[in-house]
């Protein structure tokens, strides 16, 4: 058994936005990329998807440390719940060199209540405040294909990837599989 | 609305899981003790919760050990009594 | 100047008048007043983006006017400057104010969106159904208004409502209506759905006539006042609904969304001018608490009492924000909303909780009293100042929240406290007052269900302040207050531990404790006032159980779960949760039959002694079921179709009779209840509404006969009687011959799931334990 990180996701650098374009099972190989940044110094997460796996966090820092506590400080963690908080969340991160990960970006922009043109346009705030932070900061960003995707949500998922400058995208085969090992 | 992470159920459940393979060795007798420790840990799944701990299989464990001990606990008392009875 | 004194009816928007008002005066005359009503709505932006703003529409219109001026945004803390927009017509204000929105899709906005009786209420301090000194010129309009009885007053006279209430005499949904039955005044009609044009002219005589206020229906907004309208209109005989000539009834659509993981269904509806609508078929929690409550809810949240009638309670509480903010001249923000404060990851483990909950022992406990926090929630919100604007990310201030890293500014009241601490304080005093109410003052009724709508508007504010579209909802509220939550709990526990008791059982906002020693109402206070002062939120008792059962799960009868449990009180009641006396898809029969079972129960100083008379009850209802006794209304289940059909892998019964319901022609979408009856074979339901009556020999009745032993199981196995038993002891009574045998249930240690790749590895054979063969039914066992 590998005791090692895993890390499938290289970790981001300023001056790109890296986008990896997958389904869920990638969240693990995202948490594996934030233990190892976590473990450097600060780091900024953003949650578009209520999907923040903590405890796999805390598991996978386990292998590496034994201050787990002290790791799991350094995760700066917002939720945010509709595509309106997503762009209030992104205007006011601190743009001081903090590494920011984005994970399902566009899981708020999915919400049919709010009309298309409304959310188009604040999805393109949303990659404007983006682009602005990674000309300052490292910047990953997840965007999850679900198998229920629309065209208009293939329209988000266009915007976003014009957005980025590295661009992974994975397919449902290409999912590394995970034993969860505890200690 | 706003809860994120999984209940302390939920992570029992995958704490469990995650020993399956060990689980699957064991005598088949062994199997169903294994599970009664489980069970046992259920009673305190609510102190578990609120430990809120990063990594909480430690808690579980010791809810283990808490019914284990209780169990204890009681049969030493009837064991003395019946060596009373018998004195 | 003219003046009156009356009761404000109903309130509307009017193209050329500005604002109608209807009044019932204590003349019993109705009035129609208007009065001019310009409406402001505010938007926020940098001064480039106002200018351009100010520029558009100086160019425009006369019947706009625009002002530079600061309000407070709660969010920020501090008054900002904003661009007011005044329309003098409130009618026009939705129209210009999405014309705006649209040419100017970069600005915030605020106050926009709002009823207009809200808006009313906040500058009068009038609210729908006040009783008010009201002043008039000779040209019926209104001049000033001034409330006499408050909304929060305990006490108000009667209004003196003139109800019409129609209804088909059957479910429209079930079969065909043949008449429809009106009621008003004293009398009753009847009128034949065959003739439309007698009914049609009929109807209208009478609204004439009587001129009610209110006209009750079952099933108006789905069926009863559609028909009646395109009926009306085929024939040319207007019905004259509306008290306000020249407007057509106000459509609403149906709508189907996702709440909390639920699907919830909400008819479409039909509200009238200048008269009121309610269909009781489409309103929430009228079983609840009927027109009393539903008046309640509207004169507490400034909502039209049509309007009050069809929102749910989240509806409310989002009201009575809006209306505190507007009296305080805070900004309600129109779409932006607040994000979730950067935090530690280290953090949401203990904030990511909700309230805690023990697991209970399984089985019967003696003399134990149930204490209760009073709205636990709403009381914490008020006490410690939880509000969105409240919180600090600062921990150094000196009201930090329990582990979580937060501090609350207790400086200044804040939003939410102001807006729920009247209500809260109703609350307590309606349930003081309902105690010292005896039960037979014709006002009981009446407090009861105010009580009940005041306490499902309290139940509701906590949610809302983490609900992620709430105006004022901010989820580091929601986690200080179930932070405060939860350590109140322990110190109750803690308390009761230190003064001798035992903690049997443990939920959110409750505890279940025992003593030998304490066992009447006056030994626990000392124990009340102890957890008072240690936690400063009030808490009372609940009552003292005889006995208390707690059940074990559905699946696995050994698993302790919280919310299921049945006991008896000293004073004789009983209280029920979660088992299917309680629960809304149960069969009538075997409700029923459970919840004698637990009166008799509890009518016995012994619970045991109740055995042998429960045993031949149960005999008799099972007789019944063979014999076709049991009428088929009682044995309807009614499952709610929980999602699409299409998203079925397996159908559930509720999808099985939805698909019979289709080849019909009759939809039904996910949320709603779908009644059906269990039936021999495939597919093993009959669905109730299909045009055709279920063959009474086709019914299911084995099955029905498993239901009715388990439920009775449930509520026996504490006594040694469980499922099996009874089985055997039933069967061995029954005396008709050939009665299928229940299938038997694996013992619970193999019925265990384990999870993990290897489950399916698990299957042991499983060794049947025949009961003992009685003397004369042998041939009944396989």
């Amino acid at each position: 058994m590998n005791r090692q990180i895993t890390t499938l996701l290289p970790i981001p650098q300023t001056g790109k936005i890296s986008l990896v374009v997958a389904p869920k099972a990638v969240q693990h190989s995202l948490m594996a990329m934030l233990a190892a940044l976590a473990l450097r110094g600060r780091v900024i997460v953003v949650d578009g998807g209520n999907c923040f796996d903590g405890y796999t966090l805390a598991r996978l820092l386990r292998q590496q440390t034994h201050h787990v506590q002290a790791a799991l400080k350094q995760v700066w963690l917002s939720r945010a719940f509709t595509c309106y908080q997503m762009v209030a969340m992104l205007a006011e991160l601190p743009l001081d060199g903090t590494p920011v990960i984005v994970l399902d970006m566009l899981g708020t922009f999915l919400d049919e209540n709010v009309n298309f043109s409304k959310r188009k346009r604040l999805l393109d705030n949303t990659l404007n405040l983006l682009r602005r932070i990674s000309q300052r900061a490292p910047v990953a960003v997840w965007a999850r294909t679900r198998s229920s995707a629309t065209d208009e949500d293939e329209q988000l998922l266009t915007a976003l990837l014009e957005t980025a400058q590295d661009i992974w995208e994975l397919q449902p085969a290409e999912m590394p599989v995970h034993q969860l090992p505890l200690f | 609305m706003g809860r994120t992470l999984p209940s302390a159920t939920q992570l029992m459940h995958q704490e469990e899981a995650a020993l399956s393979r060990f689980r699957r060795a064991l005598r088949r007798g062994d199997q169903l003790v294994f599970d009664d420790l489980f069970t046992a840990a259920q009673k305190h799944i609510s102190a578990a919760a609120y430990a809120a701990h990063a990594l909480p299989f430690e808690t579980f464990l010791m809810s283990m050990i808490l019914e284990e001990h209780k169990e204890v606990v009681r049969l030493r008392k009837i064991v003395e009594a019946l060596q009373e009875m018998h004195a | 100047m003219p003046e009156f004194t009356g009761w404000l009816l109903d309130l509307f928007e009017d193209p050329r008048e500005g604002l109608v008002l209807y009044f019932i005066d204590e003349n019993n005359q109705r009035r129609r007043l208007t009065r001019p009503f310009p409406v402001t709505f505010y938007a926020l932006g940098s001064d480039a983006e106002l200018r351009a703003l100010w520029q558009h529409f100086s160019q425009r219109s006369h019947k706009i006017s625009l002002g530079r001026t600061q309000k407070m945004d709660v969010f920020k803390r501090q008054p900002v400057t904003v661009l007011g927009i005044t329309v003098n017509n409130p009618y026009e204000v939705s129209k210009i104010f999405h014309q705006t929105t649209e040419r100017f899709p970069h600005l915030e906005y605020a106050d926009a969106d709002l009823q207009i009786s809200l808006r009313f209420a906040a500058e009068t301090g009038a609210f729908p159904l006040s009783h008010c000194h009201v002043f008039m010129d000779e040209g019926q309009q209104l001049k000033d208004i001034k409330v006499i009885e408050g909304a929060w007053e305990l006490k108000t006279p009667p209004i003196p409502l003139r109800t019409l209430s129609i209804k088909p005499n059957v479910s429209p949904h079930h079969a065909q209506p043949q008449f429809l039955q009106v009621e008003v005044g004293h009398e009753q009609f009847s009128f034949d759905l065959a003739t439309w044009r007698p009914l049609l002219i009929n109807l209208r005589a009478l609204i004439q006539r009587h001129d009610p206020d209110l006209i009750l229906t079952d099933w108006g907004d789905t069926w009863l006042l559609p028909r009646l309208l395109q009926k009306s209109e085929k024939h040319h005989i207007p019905l004259g609904l509306n008290r306000e000539p020249g407007r057509g009834v106000s459509w609403r659509e149906e709508r189907t969304y996702f709440s909390y993981g639920q699907i919830v269904y909400r008819g479409q509806q039909i509200h009238l001018f200048g008269r009121c609508h309610i269909d009781r078929r489409n309103a929430v929690l009228w079983n609840d608490y009927q027109l009393d409550g539903t008046i309640e809810v509207s004169r507490i949240t400034a909502l039209p009492l049509q309007t009050a009638a069809r929102v749910s309670p989240g509806t409310g509480i989002s009201s009575i924000e809006m209306l505190t903010a507007l009296r305080e001249g805070i900004l309600v923000p129109w779409q932006k909303q607040q994000a979730e404060m950067l935090k530690p990851a280290a953090d949401l483990f203990t904030a990511d909780q909700g309230g805690l909950v023990y697991q209970p022992k399984v089985g019967v406990h003696k003399n134990v009293a149930e204490i209760d926090f009073v709205s636990l929630y709403p009381a914490i919100m008020v006490h410690f100042n939880i509000s969105p604007e409240t919180i600090l990310s600062n921990p150094d201030a000196d009201n930090i929240v329990p582990a979580l890293g937060l501090a609350i500014d207790t400086s200044q009241d804040g939003l939410i406290p102001k807006a729920l601490r009247p209500l809260l304080e109703k609350r307590i005093e309606l349930k003081k007052h309902l105690a010292s109410t005896p039960a037979w003052d014709p006002f009981r009724k009446n407090f009861m269900r105010r009580a009940s709508a005041l306490k499902w508007l309290l139940v509701t504010c906590f949610g809302y302040l983490g609900y992620k579209n709430a105006r004022f909802g901010r989820i580091e509220a929601h986690q200080a207050v179930t932070a405060y939550g939860r350590e109140a709990l322990l110190r109750a526990k803690e308390a009761a531990e230190d003064l001798g008791y035992e903690v049997i059982q443990l939920y959110v906002d409750g505890l279940w404790v025992q003593h030998p020693q304490k066992t009447y109402p006056e030994d626990i206070n000392p124990l009340l006032l102890e957890i008072q002062e240690r936690t400063g939120l009030p808490i009372a008792l609940d009552g003292i159980y005889r006995w208390v059962v707690f059940v074990g799960s559905r699946q696995n009868k050994d698993r302790p779960v919280a919310n299921r449990y049945f006991g008896v009180f000293q004073d004789g009641s009983i209280k029920v949760r979660g088992i299917d006396a309680r629960r809304r898809d149960s069969t009538p029969f075997v409700a029923n039959a459970q919840m004698y079972l637990l009166e008799l129960l509890a009518s016995k100083k012994q619970p045991e002694d109740a055995l042998p008379e429960a045993i031949i009850y149960l005999q008799e209802q099972i007789r019944d079921l063979h014999n076709g006794k049991v009428s088929l209304p009682d044995l309807l289940v009614k499952q709610r179709l929980g999602r699409k059909l299409e998203a079925y892998r397996t159908l559930s019964p509720a999808a099985r009779a939805v698909l019979q319901l289709q080849v019909v022609g009759k939809e039904m979408r996910p949320g709603q209840r779908v009644p059906f009856i269990y039936t021999l074979g495939k597919p093993g339901v009959f669905a109730w509404d299909l045009p055709q009556k279920p063959n009474p020999r086709k019914v299911d009745v084995a099955r029905y006969q498993r239901l009715l032993l388990r439920a009775a199981g449930i509520v026996l196995e504490s006594w040694g009687i469980d499922e099996e038993k009874l089985s055997e002891i039933i069967l061995s009574g029954a005396t008709q011959p050939r009665l299928p045998v229940p299938p038997r249930q694996h013992p619970p240690q193999h019925r265990k799931k384990v999870p993990g790749k290897h489950a399916n590895l698990m299957k042991q054979p499983v060794k049947l334990r025949l009961p003992a063969l009685s003397e004369h039914d042998q041939s009944e066992q396989i």
